[in-house]
């Protein structure tokens, strides 16, 4: 075996060289590794190759497809963006909904209170009167 | 993305070195093997989905994390720092010449007789002894950048240090070899 070290045709030096003399006679000692050494190494390379990680770029849709699955059953790409949306969806509808419930409430509640103040025997200026204003609360405590 | 082959024939192609690699590291030949398990897995889990070009820078940088792994769980703190912090200069005194080395190294034949094969044989031992006894960051400089081909920029980024610290473990480690190879009449 020659071996060509990493090196310009101007940079050769006598340490690359020595080097590439020892390098040549570790060469052969790796040769003469034992059987049983060389089968154990053999295992280790089939084990570590069938463990060898795919591209990720492969991977990644993969991972999407099977939560799709899992999520719908069919593995339907519009309908299961669609499902994975819909709790949303309900709750912003139902926060919208207690909302405009509650609005209609409270207008309902000062319609009443506007109703028997209007439709009452007093006039209505006597409730910014202080005197009367001092009488309910009297009459109140009694 | 590298293809399940091409993951497969790197690894082939780098396993052996591997081992030994980690052998001169823990000294210990379960070890090692876990240690090079443990690499393979990790490169083929989290970056089996690298370009195949990729895979042997990060294969290195694994390997060696998972040697410090090993020394950090076995708890020899010690051990950890004689042999990944020793960063002393083995200067000595100007004795070195890797030209003589080279030169008489040059004038010798490599005879491809039972003489010689145990000669070499004898002297792949000495190598891997010397090799064993250098501070464990010149042995990882000088494995990465002379026996795995690596460039000086890709063997710093692997040790996570500057061209400049590869650069010097190297040459320390080139002159400790060398100086040591020399005195058991080894030349290369």
């Amino acid at each position: 075996m020659t071996r060509q070290l990493s090196v310009q045709p101007g940079e050769f030096t006598l340490s690359d060289q020595f080097g590439a003399r020892v390098a040549h006679f570790l060469d052969e000692g790796a040769r003469e590794i034992p059987r049983d050494i060389g089968e154990r190494l053999r295992a280790a390379r089939t084990q570590a190759v069938a463990h060898r990680r795919v591209s990720e770029s492969v991977a990644a849709p993969a991972v999407i497809a099977h939560g799709n699955e899992a999520t719908l059953g069919g593995g339907m790409g519009f309908w299961g963006g669609a499902a994975s949306w819909l709790p949303f969806v309900v709750l912003v509808i139902g926060l919208m909904g207690i909302g405009t419930l509650q609005d209609q409430m409270r207008a309902s509640e000062v319609a009443a209170v506007d109703t028997e103040l209007l439709t009452g025997d007093l006039p209505t200026a006597a409730y910014t009167d202080p005197g009367f204003a001092q009488y309910l609360q009297r009459a109140t405590k009694e | 993305m590298a293809t399940e082959k091409e993951l497969d024939a790197f690894l082939r192609e780098v396993e052996k070195r591997a081992f030994k690699r980690s052998m001169y590291h823990v000294r210990n030949e379960e070890s090692a093997l876990d240690i090079v398990q443990d690499s393979m897995m990790k490169l083929a889990q989290h970056y089996g989905h690298k370009p195949a070009q990729e895979l042997p820078m990060l294969f290195q940088r694994i390997l060696s994390n998972c040697t410090l792994d090993w020394f950090r769980r076995q708890k020899t703190q010690n051990a950890l720092f004689t042999h990944l912090g020793d960063f002393e200069s083995s200067d000595d005194g100007g004795e070195f010449d890797l030209l003589e080395t080279l030169l008489q190294s040059d004038e010798t034949t490599e005879a491809e007789n039972p003489q010689g094969q145990t000669e070499r044989a004898q002297t792949l031992r000495a190598i891997e002894a010397e090799i064993q006894v250098l501070p464990a960051r010149q042995r990882e400089a000088f494995l990465m950048r002379y026996w795995e081909d690596m460039d000086v920029a890709e063997t710093a980024s692997a040790m996570g240090c500057s061209q400049g610290s590869v650069k010097t473990h190297c040459s320390r480690a080139v002159a400790a070899l060398s100086k040591a190879l020399r005195a058991k009449g080894i030349f290369l």
